[in-house]
C-alpha cells in the first residue's frame, strides 16, 4: 500500500508542470508556439534524469538515495516520452495543418524531432515489469534507444536555436557521470589485477 | 584521499545539475545596432509593415536591440523575423532554425 502511495506521489510531481502546462493553454494565457519550448525541455531533462542513476549509482555504491532513484528510474523514462508526446501535441495545435507539417518535415531542426519521439517509442512501450522478464537481455539493448533518442533530441534543439550552449549543457551531467563511472570501472579493474 | 576525491566529484556534479536548471534562452543572435530607444518606431508600426507582408502575426517583441516577429506565412510557414527597430527594414528571416532570408548588406 505504501509502494502505491508513493508512486502516487510521484506521478503527481512528475505531471505538475504538464498540468500547468495544460492549465495556461486552456485558459489562454499563453501562445501554444510557447509550450514548445517548455515542454521539450522538461522531456530531455527527465530523459537525462533517468540516465544519470545507473552511472552515478554505480560510482558512489547503492545507498538508500540511489536505490530510491533506481527504482523510479523507469518512471522518469516513461515522463520523459509523455513530455515529449506533449511537446507534439502543442506543436500539432500551433501548426494546425497536416499539409504545413509535412511542408517542413525536411528541415533539420523538424525532423530530428520526430526521429528523437519515434525513438522512444519502443523503450517507453517495453517499461514494465512483465515485458522486461520477457525480453531479458533484450531488454537493455531496446532501451540503449535512449541514447540516440537524447543526442537526436539534442540536436533538434540545437538546430531550431543555432545556439550550442544550452544543448550543450544539458550533456554535461551526464558526460560528468559517464566519466565517473569509466574511472570507477578502471579502478576496479586496477584492484582486482593487483590481487591476481 | 578517496573520501575527498569523492566530495570533488560531488561538488562537480551538483554544479552539473545547476547548469541543468538554469534557464536557456537563445534566439540567434542577430544585433540590429538600433541605438538608443528613443529614436525607434512604435510597435504599431511594426505590426503595420509585417501584416503588409501577408503574415498573420503570433507574437511580436524586443529581442535584444531588434524588433522580432513570430508569424506564419500565407502558406502556413511557421517564421520568426527580425526587423530594425528604426527604419523598420526586415533585416533576417529564419524558418525552423534555418535562414530563408536575409536583406542585402545585412551580416550581424
Amino acid at each position: 500500500m505504501k509502494g502505491y502511495a508513493a508512486k502516487a506521489l510521484l506521478w503527481i510531481i512528475l505531471s505538475l508542470p504538464a498540468i500547468l502546462m495544460l492549465w495556461s493553454f486552456l485558459q489562454g494565457k499563453i501562445l501554444t508556439m510557447d509550450l514548445l519550448h517548455p515542454s521539450g525541455e522538461m522531456s530531455i531533462r527527465l530523459m537525462i534524469l533517468a540516465m544519470l542513476a545507473g552511472p552515478l549509482s554505480e560510482f558512489f555504491g547503492l545507498n538508500r538515495f540511489f536505490r530510491a532513484w533506481l527504482a523510479i528510474r523507469r518512471n522518469l523514462g516513461v515522463a520523459a516520452f509523455g513530455y515529449g508526446l506533449l511537446h507534439l501535441v502543442f506543436y500539432v495545435i500551433d501548426m494546425n495543418s497536416v499539409a504545413a507539417m509535412l511542408d517542413e518535415i525536411g528541415l533539420a531542426g523538424i525532423w530530428t524531432g520526430w526521429l528523437a519521439l519515434a525513438l522512444m517509442i519502443p523503450p517507453a512501450a517495453i517499461s514494465f515489469n512483465f515485458a522486461m522478464r520477457k525480453l531479458g537481455k533484450n531488454w537493455k539493448r531496446i532501451q540503449r534507444l535512449v541514447y540516440l533518442a537524447l543526442i537526436i533530441g539534442l540536436a533538434h534543439w540545437f538546430f531550431l536555436d543555432w545556439n550550442w550552449q544550452p544543448a550543450f549543457f544539458h550533456l554535461v551531467p551526464l558526460m560528468i557521470g559517464w566519466l565517473l563511472r569509466s574511472l570507477g570501472r578502471r579502478r576496479k579493474q586496477r584492484i582486482q589485477r593487483s590481487f591476481a | 584521499m578517496r573520501k575527498i576525491s569523492r566530495k570533488y566529484v560531488a561538488a562537480a556534479v551538483t554544479l552539473g545539475v545547476m547548469m541543468l536548471a538554469s534557464p536557456a534562452y537563445a534566439d540567434g543572435n542577430v544585433k540590429c545596432d538600433a541605438g538608443p530607444k528613443n529614436n525607434w518606431k512604435p510597435i504599431a508600426k511594426l505590426k503595420k509593415q509585417a501584416w503588409m507582408e501577408g503574415w498573420e502575426l503570433l507574437k511580436v517583441q524586443v529581442e535584444g536591440d531588434c524588433y522580432e516577429v513570430y508569424a506564419r506565412t500565407e502558406s502556413g510557414q511557421a517564421i520568426e523575423a527580425f526587423f530594425h527597430p528604426v527604419t523598420l527594414k526586415k533585416l533576417v528571416v529564419y524558418r525552423r532554425g534555418r535562414e530563408i532570408y536575409r536583406a542585402s548588406g545585412f551580416s550581424n
